[in-house]
């Protein structure tokens, strides 16, 4: 980053080529839009450059990243009120053979991504930034700028949620079949 | 700590971000709470859950458009860097070179006005004379430790007509080693102007598995196809096959490889 803040956009690509993967994880469990998503990320990227000498080294690079996205989340969100959602799973709902003994635990995965996508964008978000990115508290917490107590009741929240969406699925699955 | 103090913690234990002591406290407490333990098992089956969520990846086309607009930006700058530039912020040798070609062409002018013509075998004298000088500023920019100042270096390098083997050496040697993207995709610019000469379409081709960066290697193969190179074909074909070369690298090569015709 130092280099970049010193105007050499070189480093740029190598810091791509190591977050947006990460980064386009990230947007698309917020947008559920793959499209957006990768928009998102090459924005967030050329905020990188745009916004270079406000980074503090003391921060983290990718918390620094990530806060930027969720910025440039909440701006698209300005940009296009009404636009976002869409299918960002299409692949996991595609039917697809599979052995009859994988079927089980591959529906209960899709699932749980249901019981995921019917939580509030909050609470999804604070249990993405946990689970898939394995991020500490205090890390989230600079993200989303609060309290680590916040962030503590709200991921245990979530994953309450998450619990009582899964069963409510697996509920009504059971109860067409 | 309450009962609901310690299921706040159940996110953190099963993701092993709590201390030692913590853990350990936690631990007694599970095996002092029925209840407790039985969320914790659940809760622990649906984080496992989450773990076995297929991650989709992004597009290649993402890749390919950030190093488009970063290749753009780039372009910018050194457009800008070569007009901001100026002879005294050069050093003492190019400051040297400079001033030498100032009396060069200070004695061209001279002779002009006062005589009614040069000879053609002056002219070509003095013209060789500031290839020279040029080269020599190149040469010696290009040797420097700022990536600006070797910049300029292929800047100048670019500027001669005809670089003698030293020059085009160090311009393949910066395209090849230069630690810096931006003075490797400069360099390749200036050799591109010389891909007539064999020696540096193989230079071209040679550099392409030395490079770590796709977006040196992109251009490479941008400009191998664009003089239509049929010596390519092998090194494309490898690059568009081999499953550890990066993916727009690889979607690169077999457009080349669609574009000669192979």
């Amino acid at each position: 980053m130092k280099l970049v803040q010193a105007g050499d956009t070189s480093p740029l690509a190598l810091l791509f080529e190591r977050h947006h993967v990460a980064l386009f994880r990230y947007l698309l469990h917020l947008t559920r839009n793959p499209a957006l998503s990768e928009d998102l990320v090459q924005e967030v990227f050329f905020r990188v450059l745009k916004y270079a000498k406000s980074y503090d080294p003391d921060l983290s690079f990718p918390i620094w990243l990530y806060g930027m996205a969720r910025n440039a989340y909440f701006d698209s969100i300005r940009k296009k009120r009404g636009e976002i959602g869409g299918d960002a799973f299409g692949e996991i709902k595609s039917p697809e053979p599979m052995p009859e003994e994988l079927i089980s635990r591959k529906e209960d995965v899709m699932l749980l991504q249901r019981a995921l996508l019917k939580l509030p964008d909050d609470k999804r978000e604070v249990l993405v930034l946990s689970r898939f990115h394995n991020l500490r508290y205090e890390d989230i917490a600079r993200i989303l700028q609060c309290e680590i107590g916040t962030v503590k009741v709200r991921v245990y929240r979530a994953l309450k949620e998450l619990r009582e969406n899964f069963h409510e699925l697996r509920g009504e699955k059971l109860y067409e079949s | 700590m309450n009962p609901e103090d310690y299921r706040l913690l159940i996110p953190q234990y099963l993701s092993g971000q709590l201390g030692p002591a913590e853990t350990e406290l936690f631990e007694a407490q599970l095996t002092a709470s029925p209840e407790l333990w039985m969320e914790v098992e659940e809760l622990r089956s649906l984080w496992e859950g989450l773990g076995q969520m297929p991650q989709k990846q992004p597009s290649a086309a993402l890749r390919f458009r950030f190093y488009q607009r970063l290749n753009a930006i780039d372009a910018k700058n050194r457009r800008a860097v070569r007009n901001k530039a100026s002879w005294w912020q050069l050093g003492p040798l190019p400051q040297l070179a400079f001033g030498l070609a100032l009396f060069v062409l200070g004695t061209y002018v001279g002779r002009v006005s006062l005589n009614s013509g040069v000879r053609p075998e002056e002219m070509a004298q003095m013209r060789s004379q500031v290839q020279s000088l040029r080269e020599m500023v190149a040469l010696s920019l290009l040797d420097r430790q700022s990536a600006t100042s070797r910049l300029e270096g292929v800047s100048w390098g670019s500027r001669v007509e005809r670089p003698d083997r030293e020059l085009m050496s160090a311009l393949v040697t910066a395209l090849n080693h230069d630690p810096n993207v931006n003075v490797r995709l400069s360099s390749l610019d200036a050799l591109e102007k010389f891909t007539n000469e064999a020696s540096v379409r193989k230079a071209l081709l040679d550099s392409i598995p030395l490079q770590d960066s796709p977006l040196v290697q992109i251009a490479l193969i941008d400009v191998l196809v664009h003089i239509r190179d049929g010596a390519a074909a092998v090194e494309l074909r490898r690059l568009s096959q081999d499953a550890e070369v990066n993916a727009s690298v690889r979607q690169r090569a077999q457009w080349g490889l669609e574009r000669l015709g192979l």
